[in-house]
């Protein structure tokens, strides 16, 4: 921090002796390579990304795996593939699993690896507090799904886990335990994330990038960050009295006592509801990247794209409440939730419009990343629609908690989130691994998701308005359920052939990799700076820090408008491009202070359902991690220090041990 | 690398029949059967208006958004694609934006979610609104002027309706502070079939002694929460005499599916028959199998169940968490048990004897059911009964109240 | 560009520039913007916790309320104790910026203390609450109650112990005139914790409860 400021860091030789001392002497300070350990140290933000990326993918089989159990058990009535303890825990995991250990971090991932590229910068702010994000969100992670083992089941209480069916009297399985404290060791993580990145986007833009030339998808991740940043507060607030009232006796949502059950849902749904934006926004992000890439054009109306983005960050705030619009609010709370939902509705039209206004004129070129991006705003239209019809709070007293809202909120979130996100994938894949996804098998990925998507989806919105309820383990015959659940759940089935299909793609497209022409820094004719680069980005992403000189600054640096308005060619890829050759660019050491931090976490959170000493033991790990790390210098002084032109952007983490420690304490809530 | 065009529209082509061949067969099977809690099917005036004044406009106006929005995206596909940009140097005009435009439909946007707010505030009133409205009804040989009013209670798993015809109790102030765990004496105590008349707003005081449950009747009103600790108004009216169902539709733990009910709509004549009958002490068994099946109630199933003129002196609330389980004093008036699962008659009009013996035999096969160790039940238990005392409880059951009418029971049944 | 042009251009940069380098978009340091970012997020916990409380504050179950057993005269006086920290606070971050270690020591160990004493404080008047039968489990009110003051409790300390921190650091002869920043953003932290404070005494203890 300051002192690093004020005077950059300069290892001379005669200055390192400041840091001779290894404190606690448990580890060798980890040095830069490529094995296995140097994933558990890394503090660089591409890494991270991939781990982020990898670990949310691998939790998305996890959570199709429960969808897929949840899809045999309704394909008929009376289904007995699960019993209804077992399809409760289910159907919450699988809720718990696709926002917090899914679509989340998958978002996180293109955070991590993309708005250091988009904005020029060589890392995050503090590249060991990302590491700890990683970490913490992974163990955080396990420990959700350990409950499964050692809990007695997992939660069984849904993802919105409303009081008071979630207190010990109605939940007596450790599985609600495990689920408040998971899901406040991930807020720890994504907390620390989004101040990590808020500051990098504010404080590491390259010369010239001013906010407003900043990427679209890096406008969207900011705006993200930010309503993390807010919400997981309030979360974390309703999450302390629900373990509270389980662990130590509370009487926050104890009926008997007087307490109200509708605190835990107004506290819920103040984060819930921008959580659908922090679901939704990053893949709008990469939805405004790739459609211009694809239609040769720029992004139409960039201000409002932007604008509107933000207008849905403030608006998501004023909405929480259409959540609850039959829990007997009274009719003034009713009406005022149910305008400001609809008033939502606006910046929302706005994008959509915008999106279709970039395709205008264009020259489409539907690549699978352009397919997927084209689907994202189709489905999302649909789901957006559909959440007009029941922003009428008296129409949703009908819809409200049918599959009419299961068929809402998963063409928002799969038809926009994780088909945006897939678009993200195929575009962004040759770009972090250097070599292209197959794009045939990546055709037949496409069309087997979003046709499966549909087929399992759509016949939800019938399901609905004929009256089939949220949650139910089985339905009675005779209610009209029949067909279209058995529809839903061959759709299910298709999506999971999809799946596959994806995953043999990233497998075969590897194998292919060396017999093919490699992409290249620029393989789409790309427009922002992480195309300038080459591909796989080299450790300390840009040779110089680009000088910014306006929106879509790759693109202006390839090409011109001459006076008629035509675009012409001023560079090749192969002139403007970086090589990614400059040696001696001074990176941030890697640590592992930041994973042993992380794994005291979880033992806090088994010691306070099992046994408190386990707590104590967990919380000394995490304290004495800390102290340690924060006596461990950012540079290691055995690295070759004698290339000190620059310190990456990690001079903020403090060189300073006392600086250090702030950062990290003050992140616990 | 890039598939052609060729190759989509094969595949488009496919996409498309395959959606033809599904819909014709909806068309056969799904949406030919007629669904029982179809939110598009009101059969009450409140209902009704909420699906005109509220529902559907909307749904129109979302539909004609759908529509513009689709065909303008399927258009440009169509219009703009390309196969590939290799030997392509020619870039289309570059357009960055287009001030007028962008106001244009964000005032669009905003002139179409104003029409919505309309619709909102148009049809609001349709579900909260209460008129005070009465009905002459005899109860205890009394002529009351009732104010239809029936206090909805919430249960794992099941719903309790209370009926209050005197005006001893004040609704006014019950819902202001009361207590569902401690409600007063009811007139008439059902559960999984409320009953009401035809042709009368019924106000409903919803609210629960566990969970959040939701009560929904879909063909009379939208649904509300019964929240514990809240006495949340709503109301129902059915236009003609008829079973209109229902499910839970708030997640309300273990057995949530299994937790339906019914609302029977009578005429006020039928209505004032099913009073006279419901508000009385349970009939007396004469026959020596029922007077056994007394026996075994009084020995197993008061711990929880409450029969007037049997165990009311006694009784002191069920061994469950919720502290009350389903009334029995007219069982066999109700033609659904089990909270609304099972028939009680076959659609012939004889006992169903097969659920309600499995559901005697071990009713936690039937629905799921837990206990923690020490504490209260959750669900009913299974009673370890003999085959005997089942006859015997059956037997004692199936004579208690008046047998509903024969097409009460048809229409209960659902096939 | 070749890379020897790139390493020749970097070290130039290094060189010439190496100051601009380092200089953040916005001229805050890294540290002291990830610091309001967070304290942004902390006005949310506060939030959230004071809420709940406002709601409960009155649902006794029939047992006695906190509001029953407030001892406004000790409660100001700690708080008064805690207002005066920032006041140190001021004084040992005014005393690092001139490079008066001793001094700066003294006002940072003051600090500590005047919260060490608030905490104090804080520990006898939740015996004395329990004592006098309100206690964490005993109804709402005295749930929502313990959680926001302790919450508020755990904020403090936490803040002790980073003074404690830089106060070694001291010692040492790290805590230099360069480095004044640190504490200054530890001065944030403690600030907004004083500040959360005021919020609270002023919205729990003083607006009585109807």
């Amino acid at each position: 921090m300051a002192i690093t400021e004020k005077t950059p860091l300069e290892l001379g030789p005669g200055d390192s002796v400041r840091y001779a001392e290894r404190p606690l002497g448990v580890f060798t300070r980890p040095q830069g390579g490529r094995g296995w350990r140097d994933w558990l140290s890394t503090v660089d933000h591409k890494r991270i990304g991939i781990l982020y990326g990898a670990s949310a993918l691998f939790f998305f089989l996890v959570g199709g795996v429960e969808a897929l159990l949840i899809r045999l058990q309704l394909a008929a009535p009376e289904g007995s593939v699960l019993s209804a303890d077992v399809y409760n825990q289910v159907y919450t995991m699988h809720g718990v699993t696709m926002v917090f250990l899914f679509i989340m971090p998958l978002a996180a991932a293109f955070a991590n690896y993309f708005i250091p590229l988009q904005i020029g910068a060589r890392d995050v702010a503090f590249p060991r507090l990302n590491a700890l994000s990683f970490w913490i969100w992974l163990s955080g992670a396990i420990f959700l799904n350990t409950s499964w083992i050692v809990g007695g089941g997992g939660a069984d209480c849904g993802w919105f886990c409303y009081s008071t069916n979630s207190g010990v009297a109605f939940s007596p399985s450790h599985g609600v335990d495990f689920y408040a404290i998971g899901l406040q060791i991930l807020g720890i993580a994504s907390l620390v994330s989004s101040v990590n990145l808020i500051v990098t986007c504010l404080n590491m833009r390259a010369p010239g990038m001013t906010l407003m030339r900043m990427p679209v998808l890096t406008w969207m991740l900011l705006i993200t960050q930010f309503l993390l940043l807010f919400a997981l507060p309030v979360i974390t607030v309703a999450l302390f009295l629900l373990m509270f009232d389980r662990l130590f006796d509370a009487q926050f949502f104890n009926p008997d006592a007087g307490a109200d059950p509708l605190l835990w849902q107004h506290l819920f749904w103040i984060f819930g509801h921008p959580e659908v934006y922090i679901i939704i926004l990053p893949a709008f992000g990469v939805v405004s990247e790739v459609i211009p890439t694809f239609s040769r054009k720029p992004l139409f109306g960039y201000e409002f794209m932007v604008f509107s983005g933000i207008a849905i960050g403030f608006m998501g705030w004023g909405v929480w409440a259409h959540h609850m619009f039959v829990s007997g609010m009274g009719p003034i709370s009713v009406a005022a939730f149910s305008l400001s939902t609809m008033f939502i509705a606006v910046p929302t039209g706005v994008k959509v419009l915008n999106w279709l206004a970039t395709m205008w004129g264009g020259k489409l070129k539907f690549t699978v990343a352009m397919k997927f991006a084209v689907a994202t705003v189709a489905m999302f239209t649909i789901g957006g629609l559909s959440g007009v019809t029941h922003s009428v709070a008296p129409a949703d007293t009908q819809q409200t908690d049918t599959y009419y809202i299961v068929a809402h909120f998963h063409y928002v979130i799969f038809g926009g989130g994780v088909l945006g996100l897939f678009a993200g994938i195929y575009f962004w894949w040759p770009k972090i691994f250097g070599h292209f996804l197959n794009e045939r098998i990546g055709n037949w990925h496409f069309w087997t998701i979003l046709v499966g998507f549909n087929l399992t989806f759509g016949p939800m919105h019938i399901l609905g308005l004929q009256g089939m309820s949220r949650r139910i383990d089985t339905y009675a015959r005779g209610y009209g359920f029949e067909f279209w659940n058995m529809a839903a759940t061959i759709g299910t089935l298709i999506i999971a052939a999809g799946v596959l299909l994806f995953i043999w793609n990233v497998a075969k497209s590897k194998r292919d990799a060396p017999h093919l022409p490699p992409p290249g820094p620029d393989p789409w004719d790309g427009r922002t700076l992480e195309w300038s680069i080459p591909s796989p980005v080299p450790a300390h992403n840009f040779d110089t820090v680009p000088q910014v000189h306006g929106r879509d600054e790759w693109w202006h640096t390839k090409y011109a408008e001459n006076d008629e308005g035509k675009v012409v060619r001023v560079a090749t890829v192969e002139e403007a491009a970086q090589t990614g050759e400059a040696t001696g660019v001074h990176l941030p050491s890697p640590s592992f202070w930041p994973l042993a931090v992380a794994v005291g976490l979880p033992l806090i959170g088994y010691g306070l359902i099992f046994n408190l000493w386990l707590a104590l033991i967990g919380a000394l790990l995490t304290i004495a991690s800390l102290y340690s790390w924060a006596l461990e210098p950012v540079d290691d002084p055995d690295a070759a220090h004698d290339q000190h032109e620059d310190h990456s952007d990690d001079e903020a983490e403090a060189t300073d041990p006392v600086a250090a420690d702030d950062s990290t304490e003050s992140d616990q809530p | 690398m890039v598939s052609t065009v060729a190759e989509m529209r094969t595949l488009t082509r496919r996409l498309i029949s395959w959606t033809l061949v599904l819909m014709g067969a909806s068309a056969a099977t799904g949406c030919a059967s007629d669904a029982e809690l179809d939110t598009f099917a009101p059969q009450g005036p409140i209902a009704r208006e909420l699906h005109s004044r509220g529902v559907l406009p909307v749904f129109w106006i979302a539909a004609a958004v759908f529509v513009g929005i689709t065909i303008a995206m399927v258009w440009l596909i169509w219009k703009n694609r390309v196969k590939t940009y290799d030997g392509d140097d020619e870039w289309p005009a570059q357009t960055h934006g287009h001030v007028p435009l962008e106001v244009g439909w964000t005032v669009g946007f905003l002139v179409t979610m104003i029409a919505v707010a309309g619709i909102m505030l148009w049809s609001l009133p349709t579900v909260d609104a209460t008129e005070t409205n009465t009905m002459a009804v005899t109860i205890d040989d009394r002529s009351v002027m009732w104010e239809p009013t029936v206090v909805v209670v919430g249960n794992q798993w099941w719903w309790e309706f209370r009926y209050y015809f005197s005006d001893q109790v004040d609704l006014a102030a019950l819902r202001a502070h009361g207590d569902a765990k401690t409600l007063p004496p009811a007139d008439i105590v059902t559960s999984g079939q409320m009953t009401i008349p035809t042709g009368e707003e019924v106000e409903l005081i919803i609210t629960s002694r566990d969970v959040i449950h939701s009560f929904w009747i879909p063909a009379l009103n939208g649904k509300r929460d019964a929240v514990p600790n809240r006495f949340s108004p709503w109301k129902i009216e059915a236009s003609d005499p008829g079973v209109y169902f229902g499910q839970c539709t708030e997640f309300c733990g273990l057995s949530h599916s299994r937790m339906r009910m019914q609302t029977v709509a009578l005429s006020p004549a039928d209505f004032q028959a099913w009073v006279d009958s419901t508000s009385t002490d349970a009939m007396e068994p004469t026959d020596p199998e029922a007077l056994a099946g007394l026996e075994v109630f009084s020995g197993i199933c008061t711990s929880c169940h409450l029969i007037e003129g049997v165990n009311d002196d006694v009784y002191e609330g069920a061994d469950q968490a919720s502290g009350a389980a389903p009334n029995l004093t007219h069982f066999a008036s109700r033609s659904t048990f089990a909270g609304g699962i099972f028939n009680t008659y076959n659609a012939d009009g004889s006992l169903n004897r097969t659920d309600l013996e499995a559901w005697l035999r071990d009713p936690g096969a039937l629905k799921e059911n837990y206990t923690v160790p020490g504490e209260q039940f959750r669900g009913m238990p299974d009673l370890d009964l003999s085959e005997q005392q089942i006859d015997d409880l059956l037997a004692y059951l199936s004579g208690l109240g008046a047998k509903p009418a024969g097409w009460m029971i048809e229409a209960t049944q659902v096939e | 560009m070749s890379a020897e042009a790139v390493t020749a251009d970097l070290d130039h940069t290094a060189d010439d520039h190496g100051h601009e380098e380092h200089a953040t978009t916005t001229g805050l340091s890294h540290t002291k913007l990830a610091m309001w970012v967070f304290l942004g997020s902390e006005c949310l916990l506060f939030g959230g916790l004071i809420s709940t409380y406002l709601l409960y504050k009155t649902r006794g179950n029939g047992r006695t309320l906190p509001t029953d057993v407030f001892d406004i005269p000790f409660t100001s006086v700690s708080s008064f104790v805690l207002l005066m920290s920032s006041l140190t606070m001021v004084l040992a971050l005014s005393a690092v910026t001139r490079g008066e270690a001793e001094a700066g020591r003294t006002w940072l160990l003051a600090t500590a203390l005047l919260g060490g004493v608030f905490i104090g404080g804080q520990v006898y008047e939740f015996t004395a609450f329990v004592r006098e039968g309100v206690a964490f489990t005993t109804n709402p009110a005295s749930s929502a109650f313990f959680t926001l003051t302790g919450f508020h409790g755990v904020h403090v300390s936490l803040g002790i112990v980073m003074l404690m921190s830089l106060f070694v650091a001291s010692l040492k002869g790290k805590l230099t005139q360069r480095n004044a920043e640190t504490v200054e953003i530890v001065g944030l932290y403690w600030h907004f914790v004083d500040i959360v404070w005021i919020f609270i005494f002023t919205v729990i203890y003083l607006i009585p409860a109807d």
